[in-house]
C-alpha cells in the first residue's frame, strides 16, 4: 500500500492520460450525481470527485459499445492486430466496487468459455481500471445484499480510498505496479493512523449500506426461493407498472444481451451489433410471430430468474452487483428489492 | 482472432420447391463444412439479415449443403425469393447436435411435423448411414395437408433401405388427394401404431412447431417414455450462436450452445417451457 497526495494523484492522471484516453467522475452541480467524462485536456475539471458512490452510467460501455459494427461484406475478416491498433486505452477512474464486480461477471459471458467475442476482449484489455473506495451510499445501493462490500478487493488494477490530503492507493494487477513502479516518486509509504482512517471510513459506510438495506432479502435468500412455486399474480401485481422502456437492461453493469443486424450500404452490408433489451415485445419474437415470452410479467419475470437464478447455474455467479441503478432509473418506481420481498414473501423465510 | 459473427461465401447452387411454402437451397461454401445432425448454421441474406436453420442434409457429405425453410418473415421471403446462382453467407455450426451414440443399439422413434421435417432429414441421414446399428427406426411425419409434407418422394426409398425402418404419415384433416392416415401426428403414438416398440429401451426425438412438441411430449409421457428418453428440438430465435446474446435462453441453458436438441428431462422445470 502506498499513499499519495492529491496534487501528486492528478499529476499521475496526467501521465496516464498521455497513454491512452481517460475518463473520471464528475459532480454535476445540480443533482449532486457523479457523471463519467471524458477528460479533454489538464487541469481535471474541478468538480472531479472520488468521493461518494458510483457514478449515473456503468463501465460496460467502454467493452461492448452501444453500437458497433461486427462484420463488413464483402471485406475481410476482422484483423485483430489492426483492431488492436486503432483502439486506444482507456483509463477508468472511479470505478466502485459494484462496477468492477460487474465487468468480472460480464467476461464470464465474453471471454471465458469456449467463445471468445474478439470486439469486447480487445477492448476490455485495453481497459486500465483505477477503483475507488465509496465514502457513501446511494438510497438504491444494495451491494452488501449480493455479497458485496462498498469497497473494491479485486478487478483492478489500481484502487484508491480518500483519506485526509489524499489517497492510499493498492494495486490489484501487474499493469498496476508497474504504473506504480513507473512512478515510485508520486509515492510515500503510508502515514500513521492512515490505514485506519481508512477502515473506519469504510465500516461507516458498509454499515450504511446494511442499514439501508436490513428489510430486503439477501441472494442467498432469493436464488433458492424463485425455484418454489411462486403465484403468477404476486409477480402480476408488482410490475404491472412496467413500461417496457428497457431503461434497467441498460443501465444495469451486467446486463449484456445484444441484438445483431444487418444494414446494406451500396454493394455491401454491415453486421451491426447493439445492446437490447429482454424487456421489449420483440426480443425473443420469432419469425412468424411466435413468442415464448409474450406478457410483460413473462419478461420481467425473466430478467429476475436470468440474474438470480439461471446465472448461478450456468455461469457461477449471481449477475447483480447492487448498484441500484435499476431502480433510480425505473420510471414506473419498481424497486427490485421490493420486488423480491413481496414475490418470495413467505417462500424466502 | 477469428470474427465469429463474419459468414462464409456461399452459393445457392439448386433451389428444389418441396410444398408451396417450403423450399430446399442447396448450398456450396467456399470452404467445406462439416455439421452434425441437429446442429445449426445462420443463413445471411446480404443486406437483409441473417437466420437460423439447422440443416436437412447428409451430415456426411461435407462439400454441399441443404437447407430445406418455410417462408415465414423477412430474412426466407428473401431466400424464397432468390434464384441458382445467388450468393449467400454462413456460420455455425453451432449447438450440440443430436444424442447420436446414445441411440446406438436402441429403438429410435422420430417424430416430425410441418418444417420441423427438415432437420430430422439430417437425424434420418445419419441413421441410415448404419440402419442396423439401432434396432428399430420408426418415423412418424405429420403435416396439415398432403402438400405440405415434405421430402414424399424420398419415403418409399427410405422404408427399402432396410427391414427395421418404418415410415408412416398423417395429415391434420381430410383431404381429396390424400387416402391415409387423417388426423394430428400425434395419433400416430397410438401404442397400436408404434410397429412393436419397446418404449422403455426407446429414445423418442422430435422436430416441429412448439404447440406439437407440447402434444408430442405429453403423448410420449402418456405412452410410457420417461422424460431421459425424449429430445425435442427447441429452436428459438437464436441469433449470435455462442451463448452470449441472450434470446434463445430456455431456464439457464442457452439453446445455440446447450440446443437446439434438449433432453426433456432437463427443461421440463422451466416455467411455460413450451411459449
Amino acid at each position: 500500500m502506498k499513499f499519495i497526495d492529491s496534487t501528486n494523484f492528478e499529476r499521475l492522471l496526467k501521465k496516464l492520460f498521455g497513454e491512452g484516453e481517460l475518463f473520471v467522475p464528475v459532480r454535476d452541480e445540480e443533482t449532486q450525481k457523479l457523471h463519467i467524462e471524458r477528460i479533454e485536456e489538464f487541469p481535471l475539471p474541478e468538480r472531479t470527485a472520488l468521493d461518494g458512490f458510483r457514478t449515473v452510467e456503468t463501465m460496460k460501455g467502454f467493452a461492448q459499445l452501444l453500437r458497433s459494427t461486427v462484420a463488413e461484406y464483402p471485406s475481410p475478416d476482422l484483423d485483430e492486430t489492426d483492431a488492436d491498433e486503432k483502439i486506444p486505452t482507456f483509463i477508468v477512474v472511479g470505478a466502485r466496487a459494484c462496477d468492477v464486480a460487474a465487468m468480472e461477471l460480464v467476461d464470464k459471458v465474453q471471454v471465458e468459455g469456449d467463445f471468445i467475442d474478439p470486439f469486447y476482449k480487445i477492448r476490455r484489455d485495453k481497459m486500465i481500471v483505477v477503483a475507488a473506495d465509496c465514502t457513501d451510499c446511494g438510497q438504491s445501493c444494495f451491494c452488501t445484499l449480493v455479497g458485496g462490500k462498498p469497497w473494491p478487493e479485486k478487478g483492478f488494477d489500481l484502487a484508491v480510498s480518500k483519506v485526509s490530503g489524499g489517497y492510499l492507493l493498492e494495486t490489484g494487477s501487474e499493469r498496476g505496479e508497474a504504473i506504480v513502479a513507473d512512478n515510485a516518486d508520486l509515492f510515500t509509504e503510508p502515514r500513521d493512523g492512515q490505514e485506519k482512517m481508512r477502515e473506519e471510513t469504510r465500516q461507516k459506510v458498509l454499515k450504511k449500506v446494511q442499514e439501508a438495506n436490513r428489510d430486503y432479502l439477501p441472494a442467498e435468500r432469493i436464488t433458492a426461493p424463485l425455484r418454489e412455486k411462486i403465484s403468477d399474480e404476486a409477480w402480476v401485481s408488482e410490475v404491472a407498472r412496467c413500461v417496457e422502456c428497457g431503461a434497467c437492461t441498460n443501465i444495469c453493469p451486467t446486463c449484456y444481451c445484444f441484438l445483431l443486424y444487418d444494414m446494406t450500404a451500396g454493394e455491401e452490408f454491415r453486421r451491426v451489433m447493439a445492446w437490447d433489451s429482454c424487456q421489449v415485445t420483440g426480443y425473443a419474437r420469432m419469425a412468424g410471430m411466435a413468442n415464448p415470452r409474450p406478457r410483460l410479467t413473462d419478461r420481467v419475470k425473466h430478467r429476475y430468474y436470468h440474474k438470480y437464478d439461471y446465472l448461478p447455474q450456468s455461469h457461477g455467479a449471481v449477475f447483480c452487483t447492487g448498484c441500484g441503478r435499476c431502480i433510480d432509473t425505473c420510471s414506473a418506481g419498481i424497486d427490485m428489492r421490493k420486488v423480491f420481498r413481496s414475490v418470495l414473501g413467505a417462500a424466502a423465510k | 482472432m477469428k470474427n465469429p459473427y463474419y459468414p462464409i461465401d456461399t452459393v445457392v447452387e439448386d433451389i428444389i420447391t418441396e410444398t408451396p411454402t417450403i423450399k430446399t437451397f442447396v448450398l456450396k461454401p467456399a470452404q467445406p463444412f462439416t455439421f452434425k445432425a441437429g446442429q445449426f448454421m445462420q443463413l445471411t441474406v446480404p443486406g437483409v439479415g441473417e437466420a437460423p436453420f439447422t440443416p436437412s442434409s447428409d451430415p456426411n457429405v461435407t462439400e454441399k449443403m441443404e437447407i430445406t425453410i418455410l417462408r415465414t418473415g423477412k430474412v426466407t421471403d428473401a431466400l424464397h425469393d432468390l434464384r441458382p446462382g445467388a450468393k449467400v453467407g454462413l456460420r455455425g455450426p453451432f449447438g450440440k447436435g443430436y444424442p447420436m451414440d446414445k441411440l446406438a443399439g436402441k429403438e429410435v422413434l422420430v417424430v416430425g411435423g410441418g418444417v420441423g421435417l427438415a432437420p430430422m432429414r439430417a437425424l434420418l441421414y445419419a441413421l441410415f448411414a448404419d440402419p442396423k446399428k439401432y434396432k428399430k427406426i420408426v418415423i412418424k411425419f405429420g403435416a396439415r395437408e398432403p402438400a405440405e409434407l415434405s421430402f414424399r418422394r424420398q419415403y418409399d426409398e427410405w422404408r427399402a433401405l432396410s427391414d427395421n425402418i418404418s415410415l408412416q404419415t398423417t395429415i391434420d384433416v381430410p383431404h381429396p388427394d390424400w387416402d391415409g392416415h387423417v388426423g394430428l401426428v400425434t395419433t400416430l403414438l397410438e401404442p397400436a401404431k408404434l410397429e412393436g416398440l419397446r418404449i422403455d429401451d426407446s429414445y423418442a426425438l422430435s422436430c416441429g412447431p412448439e404447440i406439437m412438441l407440447k402434444f408430442v411430449t405429453l403423448k410420449l409421457l402418456e405412452i410410457g417414455y420417461k422424460p431421459p428418453q425424449i429430445y425435442l428440438s427447441m429452436n428459438r430465435k437464436m441469433s449470435c450462436g455462442m451463448g452470449k446474446c441472450g434470446r434463445c435462453n430456455v431456464g439457464h441453458y442457452y439453446l445455440c450452445v446447450d440446443g437446439p436438441d434438449m433432453c426433456y428431462d432437463k427443461i421440463k422445470h422451466v416455467p411455460n417451457v413450451f411459449g
